[in-house]
C-alpha cells in the first residue's frame, strides 16, 4: 500500500522526508506518464508520494540582487508569465507541451526528471543555472550539470528536497534556443540548442552552448567556450573548423523511436554553425 | 484513503478516495462528469482538459491529492454559464464538432484561452488549442468556432 | 434544388457533443459491471506450451478457447475467417488474444493478470515485406507466405516494354499508420434476453453480428448489436471490434453478466489494425517522342498475421493504381504477403492510398526525367470519359480534371510558383490528382452487401428512418436526415434516425467504403419517394427500398473486368512548403485542394470531411512514424506516435466543382475517403521539387530529407 502526504509547509515535508523514502510530487507530468495504469486504478508509484503543490512558499519566483529564483513548485506557466524570466528559458518552456501541461508541470519536476530531452534543461545549462537541495537543518547548492548525474538520474540524496532553482542574470546579447521536436507543438524532442553570449567591443565576453538529447546528459565544454571567450571575430574565422571538429567529437547521440543519431548529430552541428554564422559573427561585425 | 474536499462546477465537494487516485476517475466515476473524456491517459491529448484554479488542466495527470481545495470547472459546470453556452452555441453553428470526443475539452481550451484573450487572432487560437487533438476535423471548422465564441462573446469575456 | 441540399445546417448531434452530453460507451452504467483484460501473445511468433492461471478467487474468470459453444466455430468471421477468437497451441503476432481475465475488482484483475504465465517455444519471425515473401523462418501461410495475387492487364504492356525508347522505373514505400480515433474501442456485453447483447463504438453492427453468431453458433438474430455513439473510426472499427467483440461474447455467453471490455489508448495503438505498408515498383515504357506507352505496377502490401479483408484491400490498391491516368498498355500485378506484424485492415482509402501514392510519385519522377513540371505532364494523360480503364471496360463518368486543374492552379498560383521555386532549394510546391471509387468494388452492394433501407411515418410530420449505418463524425446522422426530409417536404430535424440496432434496422451495409451517402442514401431517397406515396395512410405507413444494381455496369469479380465502380469522387490537392536549412524540418505554408464529389450534401460537413481527410494525409505523409521492433510497434504511446495538432498545417482553400452522379442521392457521389488520398502526394512531391531528389517513401521525415541531401 502506497501512502500519500500533503504538507502544506517546507519544514514539514522536510521532515516527511527524513521519515521515509519518498517520491517528492511537484507537477506530477512524467510521473503520472511513468506509473500510469489502467483506468480507474491507482498509478503504480513504487513508494510514498509526497505532494509538494500545499507548500505556497514553493510557488515563489523572485529576483534577489543578480540571481533569478524559481521555486519548486513554480509550473512552467508561472516561468513564461514572469517578466525576468531570460529569453532563452522561457522559449524552451514554451516548446514543452502544450498549456494544459504547462499550467500543472514544474520547472524543478523538468530537471529532476533528468531526461536528456528535457527541454528547460538544455536552456538551464546554458544559462549557468543550479539547484538548491533542501533538508532538515541545511540546504546545499549544486550546479545543474553537478546535480543530473545520467539519464533520470540526479544527486538528489535521501531525505532532500529540491526547493529552488537559480539562474544567474547575466548580461547576453545574444540568446538562442532551438528545439527540433517531433511536430510543430507538442512534441517531445529529437535534439534541442541553447546558446547565450555576450558580445563586447567585437569580441566575446562570454559564451556557453548546450545541446540537449544529444546524448545522457545536456553537452556543455566549459573548455571549449574558454577557447572561444576574448576572440575576436577574425580568430573565431580562423578557430571555425576545429570548432566545429571539437563538438563533432563530444556529441554521440543515439537511435530512437523519435530520431536517429545521425540525424541528430548533423542537425546539431547545422545549428552550431548556424550560431556560429549568422548569430555570433554578425553581431560581432 | 482520505476524505479530499474541493470545488466543483462552483459547489463545495468531498470525497473518500485514496490522494493518488486521478481527478479524472474521481470526476467520471465520482461525480458523474462524464463530459470528461479519457483519450490517452498521458497528458496528451487533451480530452480530460478541465479549469482548475482557472487554468486548463489534463485531469489525467492530476491526483486527487494535489487538486484538495481547488476550484474546478468540468464540461458540466462550463455548459450552464452563458460563456459555456455561447461556445457551444458557436461550435454548433461553425460544424466544429464531428465525432464529438475531443470536443468537450475544446470546449474548455477555448475557454481558458478567452479568459486570457478576448479577442485571440488565428494563431493565437491553433496555440492555445495545440493540447488538444482533433483526428476528425482538421482544426480548420474548430478554429472557426473559437473565433466566432469570441465575436459573439464579447461583452462576456 | 441541389442548392438547397447542400446550403449548411446544424448537424443534430452538434449541440450534445460540444456540451459533454453525447453517451460514448464509457459513460454508459450498466450497473454491477465486470471488467476484461486480455491475455495476449507477448510473442511475434511461436508455439504454445503451457498456459498457468492462478486460482482465481469467486465472480473471477479466464475465458478462452475452450469456452467456444461446441456448435460454434474459434474464427472471427470476417471477409475470410482465418483469424481465430482465441490463441490454441500457436501465436502468429504480438498481442494475439490468448484468452480473457475478467472480474469485477479492477486492481485484482491487474494482479491475477501478472500471475498468468505462458511458456512458448519461439520461432523465427518475418517482419517486413521482404522477410515475408523470403518466408523467413519458413511459411506462415501455405508454402509461400501470399494471401493471394491478382494481375490486371490492359493491351499489350509486353510488346509497348519490347519496344520502348526507354524506361523509367521506382519503387515506392508507405508505412503503417495507425487510425488514432479519438475514442479507443470499447464495448460491453450483457445478457439480456436470454442471448448476447453488445453495445459497441463501431461501423458495422452488422459486422459483428456476423462474426459474433458465427463463434456461437447460432443465428444471427440470436444476438443483438446495438451501436453507440462512436467517437471516430477512419476503418479502425470495422473489423477490429470483431477482434473484440467475439472474445466478449464468448464471455458473455459463459458468464451471463454485463463485461466491460474498453482500450487504454496505449493497449489501442500496440494492439489495433493499421493501414497496411506497401511496397509498390512502377515502371514506364516511353517512345522515341517520351510519350508513355506502358506501365507495369508490382504491388505487395503486408497483411500481418492473418488474412482477414487483406485481398479485398489489395483489390482497391490495384484498381487505383494506374491513378487518373490513361495508359494505353499496363499490367498491374498484386500480392498480400502474410508475416508476423499484427495483421493489416481497414483505414480510410483501404489500399486506394497505397496506390495512388505510388503512381503520383512516379509520374511527377517521369516528367522530371523528360524535363516536364508534374501538371503539364500528367495533364497529357488524364482519362476521360468513354476512355479504356485498367479493368478493361470505359470510363463512365464525365471527367472534369481540366475544369478542377484551372480552379486549383488558380486559387493556389501552382503554374507559377513550381516555376519560380525550380532553384529554390527551401521552397517547393506540389500537386497530386486523384479518383477514389465510390461504394464497394465491382458487383459488391448488388451481390455481398444487398442493402435494405426502411421508413415510417411516425407522427403528423415525422418519420424515423431504419438503416444500419452509423454516425462516427463524418456527419451521416445529419445527411441522411437532410435526404430523407427533402423528398418527404419535412425538416431535417422531424426525422428520427437512432444509433443503429440489429433488433430494429434492416442491414443497409457497414458504414465503410464511401458509400454511406452515395448507395445508402440514394436507397433512402428512393424510399422516402414510396413512403410519399403512402403517407395518407397515416401514423404507421411504412416504406422500404432494396438496392439493385444500375443494369448499365457489368462486373466479373472472378477475373476483375468491367465496371471496378459506377462512379469515382475525384480531387486535386496543392501543397505549398518551405524546409529549414539547419534541421530539414517542412513547414507547410499553403493548401489548396478541389474536390468532385458529385454534390455536397452539406457544405460545411463537407468541407469538414475535407479538412480533416487532408490534414490526416498530411499526417501520413510527414509526421506519422510506425515502425516495428522485435514484433512491436515502436511507436506505440500518443508521445510518440504523433498526430498533427492544430498548428501543423494552415487553414485549406477548397472548391468542390459540381459533377452529379445519377444514382447519388440529388447527385452525391462517395467522399470520406476521397478526401484523404491526395494529401500524402502532394505533400512528398512539393519536399522532392524543392530537393530536387525523388522521394520514394513516406512518411518524409526531416531525417529521410537530410539523407537526400548528402
Amino acid at each position: 500500500m502506497v501512502n500519500s502526504y500533503r504538507p502544506t509547509t517546507l519544514p514539514e515535508a522536510l521532515k516527511l522526508m527524513e521519515t521515509r523514502d519518498m517520491i517528492p510530487f511537484a507537477g506530477g507530468t512524467d510521473l503520472m506518464v511513468k506509473y500510469q495504469s489502467w483506468k480507474g486504478t491507482l498509478p503504480r508509484f513504487p513508494k510514498d508520494v509526497l505532494f509538494l503543490n500545499h507548500i505556497p512558499s514553493l510557488k515563489k519566483i523572485e529576483v534577489n540582487g543578480e540571481t533569478l529564483a524559481i521555486g519548486a513548485g513554480a509550473t512552467l506557466s508561472d516561468v513564461i508569465d514572469y517578466p525576468r524570466t531570460p529569453d532563452i528559458l522561457r522559449e524552451a518552456v514554451l516548446s514543452i507541451a502544450a498549456p494544459g501541461i504547462r499550467n500543472i508541470a514544474t520547472l524543478a519536476g523538468n530537471i529532476c526528471n533528468a531526461s536528456p530531452a528535457g527541454d528547460s534543461i538544455c536552456a538551464l545549462y546554458a544559462l549557468d543555472a543550479s539547484v538548491i537541495l533542501s533538508k532538515s537543518g541545511g540546504e546545499r547548492e549544486l550546479p545543474l550539470p553537478e546535480f543530473i548525474t545520467g539519464p533520470g538520474k540526479t544527486s538528489l540524496g535521501r531525505g532532500e528536497l529540491l526547493t529552488e532553482v537559480r539562474i544567474p542574470l547575466k548580461e547576453a546579447n545574444l540568446q538562442v534556443f532551438r528545439k527540433v521536436g517531433t511536430r510543430k507543438a507538442n512534441a517531445l524532442s529529437k535534439l534541442s540548442f541553447s546558446a547565450v553570449a555576450e558580445i563586447k567591443g567585437g569580441t566575446i565576453d562570454g559564451i556557453a552552448l548546450a545541446f540537449g538529447a544529444v546524448g545522457p546528459t545536456v553537452v556543455r565544454s566549459k573548455e571549449l567556450e574558454k577557447k572561444l571567450t576574448g576572440k575576436t571575430l577574425e580568430e573565431i574565422k580562423v578557430l571555425y573548423k576545429d570548432i566545429i571538429d571539437d563538438y563533432s567529437a563530444m556529441i554521440v547521440p543515439i537511435d530512437d523511436q523519435r530520431s536517429t543519431a545521425v540525424y541528430r548529430k548533423q542537425v546539431a552541428l547545422n545549428l552550431l554553425k548556424n550560431f556560429l554564422e549568422s548569430g555570433l559573427l554578425k553581431e560581432m561585425q | 484513503m482520505a476524505k479530499i474536499s474541493f470545488i466543483l462546477n462552483g459547489e463545495e465537494v468531498s470525497v473518500e478516495a485514496d490522494p493518488l487516485k486521478r481527478l479524472l476517475d474521481v470526476l467520471r466515476e465520482d461525480f458523474e462528469a462524464l463530459g470528461v473524456k479519457e483519450g490517452c491517459g498521458e497528458g496528451e491529448c487533451g480530452a480530460c482538459s478541465v479549469i482548475l484554479d482557472g487554468k486548463l488542466v489534463n485531469s489525467c495527470m492530476v491526483p486527487l491529492g494535489a487538486a484538495e481545495g481547488a476550484d474546478i470547472v468540468t464540461p458540466e459546470g462550463l455548459r450552464e454559464t452563458e460563456k459555456g453556452k455561447v461556445i457551444v452555441e458557436s461550435f454548433a453553428d461553425t460544424g466544429a464538432v464531428q465525432c464529438g470526443f475531443c470536443t468537450p475539452g475544446m470546449m474548455m481550451a477555448a475557454e481558458a484561452l478567452l479568459e486570457k484573450n478576448n479577442n485571440p487572432d488565428e494563431s493565437e487560437i491553433r496555440e492555445a488549442l495545440s493540447g488538444n487533438l482533433c483526428r476528425c476535423t482538421g482544426y480548420d471548422l474548430i478554429v472557426k468556432g473559437v473565433k466566432v465564441s469570441a465575436e459573439r462573446g464579447k461583452d462576456l469575456w | 434544388m441541389n442548392d438547397e441540399i447542400r446550403k449548411s445546417v446544424r448537424r443534430v448531434d452538434a449541440v450534445a457533443k460540444a456540451s459533454g452530453l453525447a453517451k460514448y460507451i464509457s459513460d454508459y452504467n450498466f450497473g454491477d459491471i465486470l471488467y476484461a483484460r486480455l491475455v495476449r501473445s507477448t510473442r511475434p511468433r511461436a508455439k504454445i506450451i503451457s498456459i498457468t492461471v492462478p486460482e482465481l478467487p469467486d465472480g473471477y474468470y479466464y475465458v478462452d478457447h475452450r469456452d467456444i459453444p461446441e456448435k460454434g466455430k474459434n474464427r472471427i468471421q470476417m471477409i475470410k475467417d482465418d483469424w481465430k477468437v482465441f490463441a490454441e497451441d500457436e501465436v502468429r503476432y504480438v498481442g494475439e488474444t490468448i484468452a480473457l481475465l475478467i472480474g469485477p475488482d479492477r486492481e485484482k484483475l491487474l494482479s491475477l493478470l501478472s500471475e498468468i504465465k505462458i511458456s512458448y517455444e519461439d520461432q523465427e519471425p518475418a517482419y517486413t515485406i521482404e522477410e515475408g515473401l523470403a518466408c523467413k523462418g519458413g511459411a506462415i501461410v501455405g508454402d509461400d507466405n501470399i494471401y493471394g495475387e491478382y494481375n490486371l492487364v490492359k493491351g499489350d504492356p509486353d510488346t509497348a516494354f519490347n519496344n520502348a525508347a526507354r524506361v523509367i522505373e521506382g519503387t515506392y514505400r508507405t508505412g503503417f499508420q495507425e487510425h488514432l480515433y479519438m475514442e479507443p474501442q470499447g464495448m460491453v456485453g450483457t445478457w439480456e434476453g436470454g442471448r448476447v447483447n453488445i453495445y459497441a463504438s463501431a461501423q458495422c453492427p452488422y459486422y459483428i453480428q456476423k462474426s459474433v453468431s458465427g463463434a456461437l453458433g447460432v443465428e444471427g438474430k440470436e444476438v443483438r448489436i446495438k451501436q453507440v455513439t462512436t467517437g471516430g473510426a477512419f476503418g479502425g472499427k470495422e473489423h477490429f471490434p470483431d477482434v473484440i467483440a467475439v472474445p466478449l461474447a464468448v464471455a458473455v455467453n459463459k458468464i451471463k453478466k454485463p463485461v466491460e471490455l474498453i482500450f487504454d489508448r496505449i493497449e489501442d495503438i500496440s494492439y489495433t489494425c493499421k493501414r497496411h505498408p506497401s511496397r509498390i515498383t512502377i515502371k514506364t515504357a516511353l517512345d522515341k517522342e517520351n510519350n508513355i506507352t506502358g506501365m507495369t505496377i508490382d504491388t505487395v502490401i503486408n497483411g500481418g498475421g492473418y488474412e482477414s479483408s487483406t485481398l479485398i484491400v489489395l483489390q482497391r490498391a490495384l484498381l487505383h493504381g494506374i491513378g487518373v491516368y490513361n495508359i494505353p498498355n499496363a499490367h498491374v500485378r498484386g500480392r498480400a504477403v502474410a508475416t508476423n506484424t499484427f495483421p493489416s485492415d481497414a483505414y480510410r482509402g483501404f489500399g486506394a492510398p497505397q496506390g495512388l501514392y505510388a503512381i503520383e510519385m512516379h509520374m511527377s519522377q517521369v516528367a522530371k526525367e523528360l524535363g516536364m513540371f508534374p501538371a503539364d505532364f500528367k495533364r497529357k494523360y488524364f482519362i476521360k470519359n468513354g476512355d479504356m480503364t485498367i479493368t478493361n471496360a470505359t470510363m463512365k463518368d464525365t471527367v472534369k480534371l481540366e475544369e478542377m486543374f484551372a480552379a486549383a492552379d488558380e486559387m493556389s498560383g501552382y503554374s507559377k510558383k513550381i516555376r519560380e521555386y525550380k532553384d529554390d532549394p527551401y521552397k517547393g510546391i506540389g500537386i497530386s490528382f486523384v479518383n477514389h471509387g465510390g461504394g464497394f468494388t465491382g458487383n459488391g452492394e448488388q451481390e455481398i452487401i444487398k442493402g435494405v433501407v426502411k421508413m415510417k411515418r411516425t407522427g403528423e410530420n415525422s418519420a424515423a428512418l431504419y438503416v444500419s449505418n452509423v454516425e462516427m463524425g463524418q456527419g451521416l446522422q445529419t445527411v441522411l436526415r437532410k435526404i430523407a426530409a427533402k423528398e418527404l417536404g419535412l425538416n431535417y430535424t422531424d426525422i428520427e434516425y437512432d444509433n443503429p440496432d440489429t433488433d430494429i434496422v434492416p442491414d443497409s451495409g457497414p458504414t465503410v467504403a464511401s458509400r454511406s451517402t452515395m448507395v445508402v442514401g440514394y436507397l433512402i431517397q428512393e424510399c422516402a419517394k414510396k413512403l410519399k406515396t403512402k403517407w395518407d395512410e397515416g401514423v404507421g405507413a411504412e416504406a422500404e427500398h432494396h438496392y439493385k444494381h444500375p443494369s448499365e455496369f457489368k462486373w466479373d469479380q472472378d477475373t476483375l473486368q468491367g465496371d471496378a465502380y459506377p462512379t469515382y469522387g475525384w480531387g486535386i490537392n496543392v501543397v505549398e512548403v518551405e524546409m529549414d536549412k539547419d534541421t530539414y524540418e517542412v513547414k507547410t505554408t499553403g493548401i489548396w485542394t478541389v474536390f468532385d464529389v458529385g454534390i455536397p450534401m452539406d457544405d460545411t460537413i463537407m468541407y469538414g470531411q475535407v479538412s480533416g481527410g487532408v490534414v490526416q494525409g498530411l499526417g501520413y505523409a510527414s509526421i506519422e512514424k510506425c515502425e516495428v521492433l522485435d514484433g512491436k510497434f515502436r511507436q506505440h504511446t500518443m508521445a510518440d506516435y504523433v498526430i498533427p495538432t492544430s498548428v501543423d498545417f494552415p487553414q485549406i482553400k477548397n472548391r468542390f466543382i459540381d459533377n452529379p452522379y445519377k444514382y447519388g442521392p440529388s447527385g452525391a457521389k462517395g467522399a470520406g475517403e476521397l478526401v484523404f488520398d491526395a494529401a500524402a502526394p502532394a505533400y512528398a512531391d512539393a519536399v522532392q521539387q524543392l530537393a530536387g531528389k525523388n522521394i520514394y517513401d513516406i512518411p518524409v521525415t526531416p531525417e529521410m530529407i537530410m539523407g537526400l541531401e548528402e
